[in-house]
């Protein structure tokens, strides 16, 4: 009893870490949702629900709807660039293996701005792509890359897919290859046993990789201010634009709060389905 | 499944408590109280510390902080800010900056709020030559609290190998030789501002009507556009803008990057030229404002106009800092602004009621949205 007391302490610098710079700032951005804004226009405290009202203004819909659209197809695509590489790599990377997810997680140490900037140089009109497919006579002008949807959904996708990756890798790791063997004695062709074994059996590491890069890219600023157009403004620069360019904290805050509550909902989902696959994995 | 409803009813104690806390801060300001005592001072320009600059990045030739530095024998460090909304947070904080650089609204701003310093501009030695226009302007009317730095104006600027119907109009934003290759400023004022001038109204217009009016300016001409963006000069070295709207800065550094300048042009457009300051101030929490004072008025002389023009591109509306400009655009002249053409000030942005201001945001997301 007296041990277990003493490892408890183990949690206090951590506990304080959280409550200190993730529990009060949420704290702070709620308490701030129900104020509203002084004519210095500063953030005032309050108790009113106007933000909220503006929040579910159907002027906003559209936004809310295209950042979880373009998030929802940035999974797909994750998953379907992520899980042929992640395959590959657990199950015929061999000795290579650990090269081979550093190789792809060192790219990532680079800041996601830098990297979108990045592809602004190779993809603008008179950029790397673009010369390139002139002077192979792919096209005689240049081809619009950025500034369109398509962009800013590679963007992300490009952004968030070493989080679809690795959780896939550990679950295709993990994957007991006497399964698939079995699958195969059974008269499977290897179609049907990927389909109906391999998949299911991975199913931990999808939906993982799916919440992972989820979440993220429902929120992201960057990829549609750096790669967008006139018509791919996402929650995220919604909320940007309230604190840095609107001067209106109180409704920026209440953006935030919708849309943690709306994110909370699918983090809810996948806890529960998460607990249910280990519950049946017992059994 | 016990565990779960544990969670939920902390989940519920947890909410139970951040509505209990805000409730507790209810009315308090974000931020905290920070000393205002200095604020009824006249500072004076004379050497009493280390200067510590709180600036835009890549906004002040760093050779004339050095000079100064080694002048009066003080130490002069900057840091940098990328928006002005983070340099007011950092100031309601109580940061102690000794000089920072506001926009004309922010300056108007910060006057208000109290928190930036009254000097006498009579033992300076460089301020008669200023620019009549920016003498004494709308948000500080008695020319008590700013000097100016530099200055801006708005137009279009454009590529001439692929446009060649340009009118010298706002409407010019939505020529449609460049139909999807036209990139309008991120900037509400800017936007709402060119809609107002097109239509013929004020360019700080706050009436419902005529704001629906511009609205719908906007909507139609967001139906030709590439993208809202501030990064004019790379949009058009980079070859994705044909037609953007620009400050006239930009245009000179676009120009600079390219072998052959020509095919950058600038023009200003006959409904109005919107026009922008930026201004030189002292936090009231400044812990040297009278260095900051003298350097202010060192950043003025001619000479150190001229070498900074030169340095950041930006014109200054001081003897040495108008030459160097001119100098810099002889080739492209529209991008020079005849400073006697702007007496009157009707084309500054100057949002001074807040509701007029909130209107403005409110249109221009839903413009964005």
């Amino acid at each position: 009893m007296r041990t277990e007391r003493f490892w408890n302490w183990f949690l206090a610098p951590g506990g304080v870490w959280i409550l200190l710079l993730f529990a009060l700032p949420l704290g702070l951005v709620l308490a701030l949702s129900f104020g509203s804004v002084d004519d210095f226009g500063r953030g005032v405290y309050g108790f009113q629900l106007d933000n909220y009202a503006d929040v579910f203004n159907a002027v906003y819909a559209p936004v809310l709807l295209r950042s979880v659209g373009y998030a929802l197809v940035t999974v797909v695509l994750c998953l379907l660039i992520g899980y042929p590489v992640a395959y590959f790599i657990a199950r015929f990377g061999g000795k290579w293996r650990y090269v081979l997810i550093a190789a792809l997680v060192i790219p990532f140490f680079v800041n996601y701005l830098v990297r979108t900037y990045a592809w602004v140089a190779l993809l603008s009109d008179e950029g790397l792509v673009n010369n390139a497919i002139v002077d192979l006579g792919l096209s005689e002008a240049p081809v619009q890359f950025i500034n369109t949807p398509f962009a800013v959904i590679a963007g992300l996708t490009y952004g968030y897919l070493i989080f679809m990756i690795l959780p896939l890798y550990a679950s295709i790791e993990r994957l007991d290859r006497s399964v698939i063997e079995a699958g195969r004695d059974l008269y499977g062709s290897s179609f049907q046993t990927f389909i109906h074994v391999t998949i299911p059996a991975t199913q931990a590491g999808i939906l993982a990789g799916s919440v992972l890069v989820f979440l993220p890219t429902v929120g992201d600023f960057v990829s549609a201010q750096l790669l967008g157009g006139p018509d791919t403004y996402m929650v995220g620069n919604l909320i940007q634009d309230q604190f840095f360019a609107a001067s209106n904290w109180p409704f920026g805050s209440a953006l935030t709060v919708v849309m943690m509550a709306f994110l909370a909902i699918f983090m809810v989902f996948y806890l529960r389905r998460a607990g249910k696959g280990e519950a049946e994995a017992v059994i | 499944m016990s565990e779960i409803e544990l969670n939920r009813r902390q989940l519920l104690a947890a909410g139970a408590g951040l509505a209990l806390a805000a409730y507790g801060v209810s009315g308090c300001t974000v931020g905290r109280p920070i000393d205002r005592s200095a604020a009824g001072n006249i500072v004076e320009p004379k050497i009493d510390g280390d200067l510590l600059i709180y600036n835009w990045a890549q906004y002040m030739d760093p050779a004339i902080k050095k000079d100064f530095g080694e002048k009066y024998g003080v130490e002069v460090t900057e840091v940098n800010y990328d928006n002005l909304e983070a340099m007011m947070t950092k100031l309601r904080a109580g940061g102690n900056y000794d000089l920072i650089f506001p926009s004309g609204e922010y300056v108007n701003r910060l006057r208000k709020e109290q928190l930036i310093l009254q000097f006498n501009r009579e033992g300076l030695n460089n301020v008669d030559d200023i620019s009549p226009f920016f003498q004494a302007q709308w948000f500080d009317p008695n020319a008590e609290f700013s000097l100016p730095y530099t200055y801006y104006t708005t137009g279009i600027a454009w590529r001439t190998d692929k446009v060649d119907t340009m009118t010298e109009s706002w409407n010019d934003m939505s020529n449609e030789q460049a139909d999807g290759k036209i990139f309008m400023l991120d900037d509400f004022q800017e936007g709402i501002g060119q809609a107002n001038l097109i239509n013929d109204f004020y360019l700080n217009t706050a009436k419902p009507d005529q704001l629906e009016v511009s609205k719908q300016t906007l909507l139609d001409q967001k139906e030709g556009l590439r993208a809202f963006s501030t990064n004019s000069s790379t949009n058009l070295v980079s070859g994705a803008a044909w037609i953007t709207q620009a400050w006239n800065g930009d245009l000179v550094y676009a120009r600079n990057q390219v072998d052959d300048p020509s095919i950058f042009a600038y023009e200003t457009c006959k409904e109005g030229v919107p026009v922008g300051t930026d201004a030189m101030c002292i936090p009231v929490t400044a812990k040297s404002p009278g260095t900051a004072l003298l350097f202010m008025d060192y950043l003025l002389a001619p000479k150190n106009a001229f070498r900074n023009v030169n340095w950041n591109g930006y014109p200054q509306p001081v003897a040495g800092g108008r030459e160097a400009f001119a100098e810099l655009v002889k080739d492209e002249p529209s991008i020079d602004v005849n400073l006697d053409e702007l007496k009157g000030g009707e084309n500054e942005f100057r949002l001074d009621d807040p509701e007029a201001r909130k209107e403005w945001n409110r249109i221009w997301t839903e413009v964005k949205a």
